[in-house]
């Protein structure tokens, strides 16, 4: 869940990491003890598991650029996801996770499917309650200091996956809540630098999830809104199928 | 006239205010490219020891001609292009419009220092008072456009679009208004017509903050060749599936012509979406916009079915930004031969702020290399087929870089 907000801005970024203030006197929990902690703090693994679906919806907005959008997400356990942004003169961007293939589709670039880094990155991230699933995401996780993000003294945890580079997240020592991620995401473009801040705790089915983004990417600033989130809501299971022209690409590289 | 000459007083000693507006033009220069150029030491400079140096021979300069040369001194330090002082009057002209983009319905181009009319859009108010491409628009409510086009053009380093846009503002205006016009025709006749302004050609297409703009998009067919223009690259919801839906309609085509000529550019990433229905090679690459903080690789991302016939790119001294990364990317992959004139060498947000002592400042944000290792800002596109428009073939009826194109591409199909 707390991947949802990056995964939708992969695409942009550059960052001034706002932090300081080391503390060296006190020992530093065990990055595991740190992630385990969200966990509880944000409804408890029992809470999670009696997730199977969640659909969210909320609003996208490009301030500096005037663009405000509608986005939707759905995702379902163990690791399908399909989301939708339609963003006014941008048009929609479709994208989605199903059976290890990631794709994307916009009226600007049109269908493709995602290889290499890009593909690791979408999913992995499509993994259905992440938070509980941390273990099967990341092989190496290490607390690295304490440092200030977002006004709150917070826990610097860097979680490495099995392929990509690590990420860096912020958790605040006083309430155990994810304050701010910042990774590498990569991008057809190229890599981008990603800083993202999340707040306004809401509990949906008993879990709490951050209703709140801004996120820096590639010099621009992108914020999300969640005003919903659906749990265990009936989703069309042909929603996580690819569409024709998405499938005749995947067609296509496979020579058929 | 007193708040210009206050403004702007081009010869003479100047006041103590004047000093000061002078003072403080010169720390947004260089502020404006401490933040905002592409380098965080721009040129490879110590930019701060620039300002040491250069603020000093600000302070001692007696007359506006001096301040200039200071201010350019120190953008030369820089050694790129698109860094410039314009003086007031000529700022001015480059500024110069009246609210509203009303239009009599014809386009222009500055073709050997005169404008010439290139295109009467038909049905218009100037097809119906018989307005020709190939007349010469002499004057435009009551400006002589020659000189005009002569003090622009003298300007080192301003765009030809930028010149382009100060003469076409002389030719449009509120929509409703009626214009005079003064043209030569095909004899060098004098006629006088007072034309009424009607709304542009296109539909409006809003984009966040920026002002709407009138955008169109034609396709037909020149025999068995596909041809393909369109005025900008914005309203993307409706312009990329026409493109898609031209260029699948071509799949049987002799080759395609992709005109954009006078298009300024616009939404970067439509470059890379139309080159997906041209090129069917995955991996590969217009160019690489490089910008403070980031990188961005302008990768394009093959369709499904992809145009694999020959394809003209007509391009012009008007063809700007968005323009130039589809035309040179495709030139640079060997995908386009280009048929032209070079292109405005303004792939990046060049942008004209004014000073506050009245002058324009011209700069750059970003530099765009394409995929063939040259920069594209200053440099532009070098079509492959110098081609110029003439105003006797204008008067003719042909457009000789169309002909070009097409004769090209019949060459193709007959070396098959």
């Amino acid at each position: 869940m707390r991947n949802l907000t990056r995964l939708i801005l992969s695409g942009v970024v550059a960052f001034g990491v706002a932090a300081s203030g080391l503390s060296l006197a006190q020992p530093l929990p065990k990055a595991e003890t740190i992630l385990d902690r969200y966990v509880e703090v944000t409804g408890g693994k029992a809470a999670y598991d009696q997730h199977k679906t969640e659909v969210l919806r909320g609003t996208i907005a490009f301030p500096a650029q005037g663009l405000t959008g509608q986005l939707t997400r759905y995702s379902a356990a163990p690791d399908k996801e399909y989301s939708m942004v339609e963003l006014g003169p941008i048009g929609k961007i479709e994208s989605g996770v199903a059976n290890g293939i990631a794709w994307e589709k916009s009226v600007i670039l049109g269908p493709r499917v995602k290889d290499g880094d890009e593909k690791d990155q979408a999913v992995r991230e499509s993994r259905f309650n992440a938070p509980v699933e941390w273990r099967k995401i990341y092989s190496k996780v290490e607390t690295t200091g304490v440092e200030t993000a977002e006004g709150e003294e917070c826990y610097k945890v860097v979680l490495t996956p099995s392929t990509g580079k690590p990420e860096t997240q912020f958790f605040s020592k006083k309430s155990g809540l994810l304050v701010k991620t910042t990774a590498t995401a990569a991008s057809p473009m190229g890599e981008v630098d990603v800083e993202v801040t999340v707040s306004d705790y809401k509990s949906f089915g008993g879990v709490l999830v951050p209703t709140r983004s801004k996120q820096k990417a590639g010099g621009q600033q992108l914020e999300i809104s969640i005003s919903n989130v659906g749990v265990n809501e009936a989703i069309p299971p042909d929603l996580f199928t690819p569409p024709a022209d998405v499938k005749a690409l995947i067609d296509k590289a496979k020579g058929k | 006239m007193a708040l210009i000459l206050a403004g702007a007083p081009l010869y003479g000693q100047l006041t103590g205010a004047q000093k000061q507006l002078n003072l403080d033009s010169f720390e947004t220069v260089w502020t404006t490219i401490r933040d905002q150029h592409w380098e965080k030491n721009p040129g490879g400079l110590d930019w701060q020891a620039v300002h040491d140096e250069f603020r000093p021979k600000i302070e001692k300069t007696e007359t506006m001609e001096d301040v200039r040369a200071v201010l350019r001194d120190m953008l030369d330090r820089l050694h790129q292009s698109h860094f410039a002082i314009l003086p007031f009057a000529i700022y001015q002209d480059i500024e110069h419009s009246e609210e509203g983009d009303g239009t009599p319905g014809f386009d222009v181009r500055a073709l050997d220092g005169r404008a010439i009319v290139t295109e009467v859009a038909p049905g218009s108010v100037a097809a119906k008072a018989r307005v020709q491409a190939g007349w010469e628009v002499a004057s435009a409510a009551g400006k002589d456009l020659a000189p005009l086009i002569a003090q622009l053009a003298s300007v080192p380093d301003l765009h030809e679009l930028a010149l382009e846009r100060a003469v076409m503002a002389r030719i449009t205006g509120p929509a409703g208004a009626t214009r005079r016009f003064i043209f030569l025709d095909g004899a060098n006749a004098s006629r006088t017509l007072d034309l009424r302004l009607a709304p542009p050609r296109g539909e409006m297409a809003p984009f966040g903050n920026l002002p709407p703009q009138h955008v169109w998009f034609e396709s037909k067919k020149l025999g068995n060749t596909g041809y393909v223009r369109f005025n900008m690259f914005l309203d993307l919801v409706r312009v990329m599936p026409s493109f898609g839906n031209a260029v699948e309609a071509c799949q049987r085509c002799d080759g395609m012509i992709i005109d954009l000529r006078g298009n300024p550019g616009g939404i970067g990433g439509m470059a890379m979406g139309m080159a997906g229905w041209l090129v069917d090679k995955p991996g590969q690459r217009l160019g690489t916009m490089y910008m403070r903080g980031a990188t961005l690789n302008f990768v394009i991302n093959p369709r499904a079915e992809t145009f694999n016939g020959p394809v003209a790119v007509l391009v012009d001294g008007s063809s700007a930004s968005t323009s130039e990364i589809f035309a040179g990317g495709l030139k640079d992959l060997g995908r386009a031969r280009i048929f032209g004139t070079r292109t405005a060498a303004a792939a990046l947000p060049s942008l004209i702020a004014k000073l506050p002592n009245g002058d324009g400042f011209q700069y750059a944000i970003a530099n765009y290399i394409s995929e063939g290792g040259k920069p594209l800002e200053g440099n532009g596109v070098t079509p492959d087929v110098e081609v110029k428009l003439t105003r006797d073939a204008l008067l003719a009826g042909h457009d000789p870089v169309v002909d070009a194109a097409l004769d090209w591409i019949q060459k193709r199909k007959g070396a098959k």
